[in-house]
């Protein structure tokens, strides 16, 4: 039941179908396309240089800068434009990482099943026990500080839900008559792979990948603030971090904290209605559903009328936390 | 009995995991750069053979693999070992973190589970309506919200009423049974509060879902024919609908707040178990960061095996 | 759903009875108790385990020392404590101290000379091992006995300058509650808690005693009535830790504290403005880049070169960093031993040794004399590669190093060097400098800071190729320099030693293993309701001398 077979049959056109009937998606496709092109266009329309003082520490808004200045005098607006785009830039680099690898194990896990499906899930589950955060921090002190590192470091933690859930939905669609009689005529595990797993798991995948992005901004902000962020570098994250260790808050500087975290919340808005959008798109009979925690991801429960297939049991009503006790 | 059967595997697996990540937090902590002794050695009257003595003390001149052996056999015993930094048993700080930060992380969980409910009620009953989407965007918002800026937010707009920091007034001179509660509890409505508001719209989804599954359009409009009271007997049914699925929220989400608890204990000072890992890494204190890991891992797994058995005792198709 | 409701209807109720509750203002006897914020907080009062500043201070404040400083005179000399008397034989070798006659411990047993020989004596046995934290204070010393129960007289292998200020600053510690810990091997010395328990205080000897103490949250003192001193104007203190300095500045305005000891500079106007009394004056601390000075180090050699340094040192703009930085609070440094260092009454800063002033073109020319010309993006090439390095930054100088960093940045990008920062955790940026014994030191460039002793042996010890791996992070190393040190070490004439101490900084100067960016200006502050702090470049509480306390009263 939970193959999308309208999509199989038209997937082409998947996508656009469902930014047609979503209003959530168009908002949410909207709102990330305004951050992504004030990004690229950052460098044009930033309003001062900013590594240039350009007032005193902490003036407050005014004609000229409308959202202040921050403790080194520097201009807020075109410290949030410049922030962002590297808040971008490590949330659609470590999504991307975690497609890649995330989705990579779980195709071959969910393909090739036995022992090696075994082992990859055991690893997975490691990850899902020891709490996010924590472990983060302890892997971010081993590598050092670099936008690289912090990249992969939120990349480590965002892999394991992409593995789970693409693993149940291949193999899912291993089983299906079609994949069976296409393997009968001879063709290759690489080709089957390429030419029929995937194209199946690709709506999913880019789901998963867009609710991710919204993960890695958000655990940006979280490391920056704990000291992990990247260095020479400025985020949404250490635009925080700063305002904290320089005592914007009892300085009554509200400028320097509250224009970023809504820029992040922005983002991380647009990012959940476009990816619940296409999730709802691809499993709409699914009803009771909730967040699952910090993950931006909407879970369903167990479906009363679903058939208790081992298969069908994987499919991605249950994920995320769930999925650890999975065998 | 496939029941007690499916109930011991979950129980082996879930104490396998426990057994691998004891194994891989002991070396993963053991990689970081630095020293656990350097910067215990470096005070200013120190004579220079101090941190050879103390290595020796905390048994860092053994092989890696001896250090392991000892910390399993220790463990076995019940021993989380003696913290580097303050000299006292892991457990005892442990416990104590532990101890301070349940009772925040729990009213946090009821605040989210308050303000979830009416929300997720008022967006169900109106469904569709320009009242449900603001009420459900407003819980996706404060949801995306990043944790340590909400708790700075709330910092600048309410410190000047509430106290901002640690747990208790310690000034207050031999205050009674009472005035002591009263005074951790108003401590405590910051950080929680910055935690509820967080985690709320994980809540409004669920109970908002739930509820609109038994409803159905018809019964709405059956129900509002009948007048009031035929609603309240829905709601009543619809609410105890959404209690399966939250309860399981609770019960899975619980291990990693406490974890997450971190960005708020540093706002507010809340000496917890999230400023015990975080400062345990900040100076390679390997015992306390092995017991708290330890901790946290257990009751993840825990959880995971609660909720399970939730599940197990809920739909009994899923011991098959 | 009625379950539901009566739970929120609990719970609303107790919520607002608490809000209740607080408004009828619960601080029972606060009046005459100090509330103190900090940011540094107490590691362990174990002397033997803890770390922090504000460690010193508390046991300055519960155990008797034999000496302080006077910190209300300038040169800040010696005064008595325990010691009412001390002298130093001609030869230097041995030091006499005459104790406080009929003096007692806060449970009553005798406070005699016999306590503090017994103190150091232990330290001396253990010094390799539990004690080690303040094996200095007993350096080259061979005994520390009490001839009679009022005088303690210590002997040295060789003089030693820093006695007084060693000897004198150790806390005594009463026997009847550490002698059974110093048998065997002695590591029960570490592993006693010394906390108050039962309700009990904690056995001392200072004017205060402490009564309560929480990890990372509170220690509360009481008035200690056995003290042998004038007792204090206030009842009792209590330090409390703050993760937060937002919440800490906010809890002094809104009255929840008294006082807090340091506050940020970006905190100052902000205080200023709720009326509350914010203390400016010098502090013990220096901000510096250190450049590696390792003669052995493999790349990027041309850092070694006197000259490129200079240059690097004109295109530091410190007036921009004083001002951005700090706002202002702080000056420009140049002498590795910062401005407020003076100690008995000498003066250690030698006042001749001032910074170059921030001009590129001078630091261009030197650089295009030595042949380094700029490539096409601007920056120099030297010896075939980019002039462009990386600094390591520590987390302990998050905020206005980060600032600092920048502002140096940007005059180095003018002069063709690039520069790069790498955040660590402390220890982390201590292992990036020096690689341990076999790759020794190979980073290029590092900032960090020094909050020296009040003697100035400390900080100069630190350049010496003994503290290699220990307190020298810089690398540098010479046997002309080192020398002088050991000479330093042993002269205890003041004005004798004082021109040593000045040659040593103008050495250092002129190495330039450190360019020495700002001294920091001490800020501390309190509610007008109080008065009577005895300021000190530590602050108002700190391990110098117990004045502060015991003058400190309401207003």
């Amino acid at each position: 039941m939970s193959a999308p077979s309208s999509f199989s049959r038209a997937r082409q056109h998947w996508l656009w179908r469902v930014l047609a009937e979503s209003g959530q998606a168009k908002a949410g496709l909207v709102v990330l396309g305004i951050f992504v092109l004030l990004a690229l266009v950052a460098p044009w329309i930033e309003p001062y240089d900013i590594h240039q003082q350009v007032g005193p520490v902490y003036a407050s808004p005014s004609l000229h800068h409308p959202l202040g200045l921050d403790d080194g005098g520097i201009d807020m607006v075109s410290l949030l434009i410049q922030g962002g785009r590297i808040s971008l830039i490590v949330g659609f680099a470590a999504s991307l990482v975690a497609m890649v690898v995330g989705g990579g194990i779980g195709i071959v896990s969910g393909y090739y099943g036995g022992w090696l499906d075994t082992v990859l899930m055991r690893i997975t589950d490691y990850f899902l026990v020891i709490p996010d955060l924590p472990l983060a921090i302890v892997v971010a002190a081993v590598w050092g500080p670099s936008l690289t590192h912090l990249i992969l470091v939120i990349a480590l933690l965002l892999w394991t839900t992409t593995a789970r859930v693409i693993r149940a939905q291949t193999k899912s669609v291993r089983e299906r008559a079609f994949v069976h009689r296409v393997r009968s005529l001879g063709a290759s595990d690489l080709r089957i792979i390429a030419r029929h797993v995937l194209p199946q798991i690709a709506p999913l995948l880019i789901a998963n990948t867009v609710l991710t992005i919204a993960v890695a901004i958000f655990d940006e902000t979280a490391l920056a603030f704990l000291g992990l962020g990247a260095p020479n570098s400025v985020t949404w994250g250490t635009i925080i971090e700063f305002a904290f260790l320089r005592t914007a808050i009892s300085s009554g500087a509200w400028w320097a904290v509250i224009p970023a975290g809504l820029c992040v919340a922005l983002v991380i808005m647009g990012c959940f209605w476009l990816g619940q959008a296409i999730e709802d798109a691809l499993n709409p009979r699914l009803k009771v559903s909730y967040l699952s925690p910090r993950s931006f991801r909407v879970i369903r429960l167990r479906n009363q009328d679903t058939q208790s297939t081992p298969d069908t049991q994987s499919t991605p009503d249950t994920q995320s936390t769930r999925e650890v006790e999975q065998p | 009995m496939p029941r007690l059967r499916f109930v011991l595997r979950r129980l082996a697996f879930a104490i396998a995991t426990v057994f691998v990540a004891i194994t891989l937090n002991f070396f993963l902590f053991r990689v970081l750069p630095g020293d656990a002794v350097r910067n215990l050695a470096r005070v200013p009257h120190a004579s220079p053979g101090l941190q050879h003595a103390l290595a020796r003390e905390f048994g860092l001149d053994k092989p890696m693999w001896e250090q392991y052996l000892i910390y399993l056999r220790e463990l076995a015993h019940g021993n989380l070992g003696v913290s580097f930094t303050t000299r006292q048993p892991v457990s005892g700080d442990l416990r104590q973190a532990l101890l301070n930060t349940l009772p925040m992380v729990s009213l946090g969980t009821i605040f989210a589970i308050l303000i979830g409910t009416v929300t997720g009620v008022v967006s169900a009953w109106r469904r569709g309506t320009v009242l449900d989407r603001v009420s459900t965007n407003l819980a996706i918002a404060f949801y995306s919200f990043p944790t340590q800026w909400l708790a700075l937010v709330l910092l600048i707009y309410l410190s000047n009423w509430l106290p901002s920091h640690g747990m208790t007034n310690d000034f207050l001179v031999d205050p009674s049974f009472w005035q002591h509660e009263l005074d951790v509890l108003r401590h405590m409505l910051l950080p929680s509060l910055t935690l509820g508001l967080t985690l709320y719209g994980e809540y409004t989804l669920i109970v908002r879902s739930a509820m609109l599954e038994t409803l159905g359009e018809d019964y709405i409009l059956t129900a509002r024919a009948k007048g009031l009271r035929q609603r309240q007997v829905i709601l009543r049914h619809a609410l105890r609908n959404a209690m399966l699925p939250t309860i399981t929220l609770i019960a899975l989400s619980l291990g990693y707040i406490v974890a997450g608890a971190i960005l708020i204990e540093t706002v507010f000072s809340w000496p917890g178990i999230g400023s015990a890992v975080y400062e345990a890494v900040t100076k390679r204190d390997y015992p306390m960061l092995q017991g708290a890991f330890l901790v946290l891992t257990v009751s993840v797994v825990f959880f995971n095996f609660v909720a399970d058995l939730l599940y197990a005792r809920l739909d009994p198709r899923i011991t098959e | 759903m009625s379950q539901l409701r009566r739970v929120a209807v609990a719970i609303v109720t107790v919520m607002v009875a608490a809000a209740l509750a607080s408004c009828g203002g619960s601080n029972g006897d606060s009046s005459s108790v100090l509330r103190i914020g900090t940011s540094s907080g107490i590691s362990s009062p174990n002397p033997f385990v803890g770390y922090n500043q504000d460690d010193y201070s508390v046991w300055t404040y519960i155990y008797p020392t034999l000496l302080q400083y006077d910190t209300t005179k300038s040169g800040f000399p010696y005064a008595g404590n325990f010691a009412r008397k001390w002298s130093t034989s001609t030869d230097g070798r041995t030091v006499t101290f005459h104790t406080v006659p009929d003096a007692s411990w806060s449970d009553g047993t005798p406070l005699t000379a016999d306590d503090a020989a017994w103190t150091l004596t232990m330290i001396k046995k253990y010094a390799h091992g539990p004690t080690a934290t303040w094996a200095g204070s007993v350096r080259y010393m061979t005994s520390a006995r009490a001839t009679d129960k009022d005088t303690l007289v210590v002997t040295y292998r060789r003089p030693v300058a820093s006695a007084y200020s060693d000897v004198g600053m150790t806390p005594i510690l009463p026997r009847q509650v550490w002698g059974q810990y110093a048998t065997g091997n002695g590591k029960q010395l570490t592993t006693f808690e010394n906390v108050p328990e039962n309700g009990k205080p904690l056995v001392g000897g200072g004017p205060f005693v402490m009564t309560k103490y929480t990890k990372d949250s509170i220690a509360l003192f009481a008035r200690n009535s056995h003290w042998y001193g004038p007792a204090p104007h206030i009842s009792g203190f209590g330090l409390q830790f703050f993760h937060d300095e937002d919440a800490m500045i906010t809890a002094l305005k809104t009255g929840q504290l008294d006082a807090i000891n340091e506050i940020p500079p970006t905190s100052v106007s902000s205080l200023q403005k709720a009326g509350q009394h914010v203390y400016v004056g010098p502090a013990l601390s220096l901000r510096d880049l250190i450049i590696n000075s390792d003669p052995n180090k493999t790349k990027n050699r041309e850092l070694l070169d006197p000259q490129v340094r200079k240059a690097m040192e004109y295109a530091v703009d410190r007036d921009a960093i004083v001002k951005t930085a700090w706002l202002g609070y702080a000056s420009p440094g140049a002498s590795l031993v910062p401005a407020g260092n003076a100690t008995g009454g000498t003066q250690w800063h030698d006042p001749d040794i001032s910074p170059l002033p921030f001009d590129i073109d001078k630091a261009n020319q030197i650089l295009d004399s030595l042949g380094y010309q700029r490539g096409g993006n601007g920056i120099r090439v030297a010896d075939g590669h980019q002039m462009s390095y990386n600094v390591i930054f520590p987390q302990d100088e998050e905020g206005a190093g980060d600032r600092a960093f920048q502002i140096i940045q940007r005059g180095f990008r003018q002069i063709g060097i690039a520069i790069t920062q790498t955040r660590l955790d402390d220890d982390a940026a201590f292992q990036a400098i020096y690689g341990g014994k076999k790759s020794g030191y190979q980073f290029d460039l590092a900032m960090w800071d020094w909050f020296p002793a009040a003697d100035p042996g400390f900080i100069l010890d630190a350049m010496t190729c003994k503290q290699y791996g220990d307190w020298n992070d810089s690398g540098y190393c010479t046997k002309q320099y080192d020398a002088l040190d050991l000479q330093q070490d042993r002269t205890t004439n003041a004005s004798q030693r004082q021109s040593v101490v000045f040659q040593m900084q103008q050495m250092i100067y002129a190495a330039k293993p450190y360019i020495i960016l700002t001294y920091d200006k001490r800020l501390d502050a309190w509610s007008p309701k109080w008065t009577g702090f005895v300021e000190s470049p530590q602050g108002f509480f700190n391990n110098f001398s117990t004045q502060s306390l015991l003058s400190v009263r309401p207003a």
